[in-house]
């Protein structure tokens, strides 16, 4: 059995003392939420931190809430399987409803959070893309300070994030606002548990027969979940007929920059695109409609 | 000086143990405690041969650190049977022939047993989805999954647990 390098360990009990060790250790340290990314890339070898700090032990981060201001928040330690089982996210959050549904193992969904799943910051997060249409914000959190910024600027690069030392994402909040558009998430995986070739998420709100505003975001196709802004602007405003909505999905593919991988070719990824942005803008207007 | 103590139960036994932070709980399960049942296998959370329950819910013991089970309540493979009675799910596997090499069995067992204390009755596609994270290489599935239904059914007419296995 290969086993794990041994680290120092810490359980602190809030937030402030968590930020503090993970200051200290720098980018020696890492966050244990879930650890079912964490743990088997330590057991590989890939990374061997100095210090493990858990998050396991401190309170209230455990939550899915509806505040007053009707906006969602999803905790740190929220795990996937929560996130999935939620009456609320199922009826108003069909996109990440979808997309958490479709990750296959009920182990991982029971041990891993929606937080950490985003800092981890893997292109083809299912839950990142949901969110980009949702118009998610993170909570960030460190010793003196907290920010809150929209999840497009949270990613910049593979495995990079705009985190600081020191700094923790507390939280996930979803506007009320959301609820209005239709939401869908697709995604083509070649078996349930694999990782996505390319998934799409799509949110649409409707009024007089138009588009009047639309989100579509995609995974797998750039070193970050992207929004393709072009197909966004292209379907402002216009009836979303089959023709309009075959138009966009062209200008979503052109803007994915894909590589060839062990899942797909670039060329191939950049093809799906086009099916999967079709279908899904298609399901987000029907759902928008009704 | 880096070790700890935790305190945990498993199978309705408590132990307070000394381990490093940096062992998983199957470590800790196989290695300490001798309950050699849970299977080591993939170490990355892709196969579930190593599932266990912890305060009910199906956990990797590969994927966590030992130090996330204290105070916790833990079932594994070998706490299922009361004595020599086998639980209908082990009953199920065995008489559907839901069993071939066996190394999977403990995670798919314990994965079932997840499942059907959550939904009692649930269809065939359920128990795909509820099985989606344990792998078989030996039975193509047809067999657990018609295992799994059986002792459903079992359980559902009350049959708690069996003892008259011939």
């Amino acid at each position: 059995m290969r086993v794990l390098k041994s680290f120092e360990y810490f359980e602190p009990r809030t937030i402030g003392e968590a930020s503090q060790v993970l200051f200290m250790y720098d980018i020696k340290a890492k966050v244990l939420a879930g650890g079912v990314d964490l743990v088997p890339s330590m057991r590989r070898h890939e990374i061997q931190p100095e210090c493990v700090v858990s998050l396991q032990r401190i309170p209230g981060l455990d939550t899915i809430v509806r505040d007053e201001a009707e906006c969602l928040r999803i905790g740190a330690l929220t795990s996937l399987r929560s996130v999935e089982l939620s009456p609320i996210i199922k009826k108003d959050f069909v996109a990440l409803y979808e997309a958490v549904h479709q990750i296959a193992s009920i182990q991982v969904k029971t041990m891993g959070t929606a937080v950490g799943n985003l800092c981890i910051a893997t292109p083809a997060s299912d839950v990142a893309t949901a969110l980009f249409v949702l118009g998610a914000r993170l909570r960030i959190a460190s010793v003196e300070a907290e920010r809150i910024i929209p999840i497009e600027n949270f990613f910049i690069g593979l495995h990079q994030t705009i985190l600081h030392p020191g700094e923790i994402v507390t939280e996930v909040l979803i506007p009320s606002s959301s609820t209005e558009a239709g939401s869908a998430f697709l995604k083509l995986v070649r078996m349930a548990t694999d990782v996505s070739k390319v998934n799409v998420a799509v949110a649409v709100t409707v009024t007089n027969n138009a588009c009047k505003e639309a989100k579509v975001a995609l995974g797998s196709v750039a070193p970050t979940v992207i929004r393709a802004r072009k197909a966004e602007e292209f379907l402002k405003g216009r009836r979303l007929e089959h023709k309009t909505i075959v138009e966009a999905a062209e200008l979503a593919a052109e803007e994915t920059k894909p590589i060839t991988d062990i899942r797909s070719t670039a060329e191939y990824r950049k093809e799906i695109t086009k099916v999967l942005v079709r279908r899904a803008i298609q399901k987000a207007l029907d759902r928008a409609s009704s | 000086m880096r070790q700890q103590i935790i305190k945990f139960t498993v199978n309705g036994r408590q132990y307070e143990l000394t381990i490093e932070p940096h062992m998983t709980l199957v470590e800790v399960l196989r290695d300490q405690l001798g309950l050699t049942g849970t299977k080591f296998s993939c170490g990355v959370g892709e196969c579930g041969a190593c599932t266990v329950l912890m305060d009910g819910k199906p956990t990797l013991s590969c994927c966590i650190l030992a130090m996330s089970a204290r105070d916790k309540n833990i079932l594994t493979i070998e706490g299922l049977a009361e004595r020599n009675l086998l639980h209908p799910i082990q009953k199920a596997f065995i008489d559907c022939g839901a069993i071939q090499c066996g190394f999977c069995t403990p995670g798919m067992i314990l994965s079932t047993k997840a499942l059907l204390d959550s939904n009692p009755n649930p269809t065939r596609e359920e128990v795909k989805r509820g099985l989606a994270g344990n792998l078989c290489r030996c039975t193509g599935y047809v067999k657990i999954i018609d295992a799994v239904l059986a002792a459903a059914e079992t359980i559902r007419e009350g049959g708690k647990s069996y003892g008259q296995s011939e």
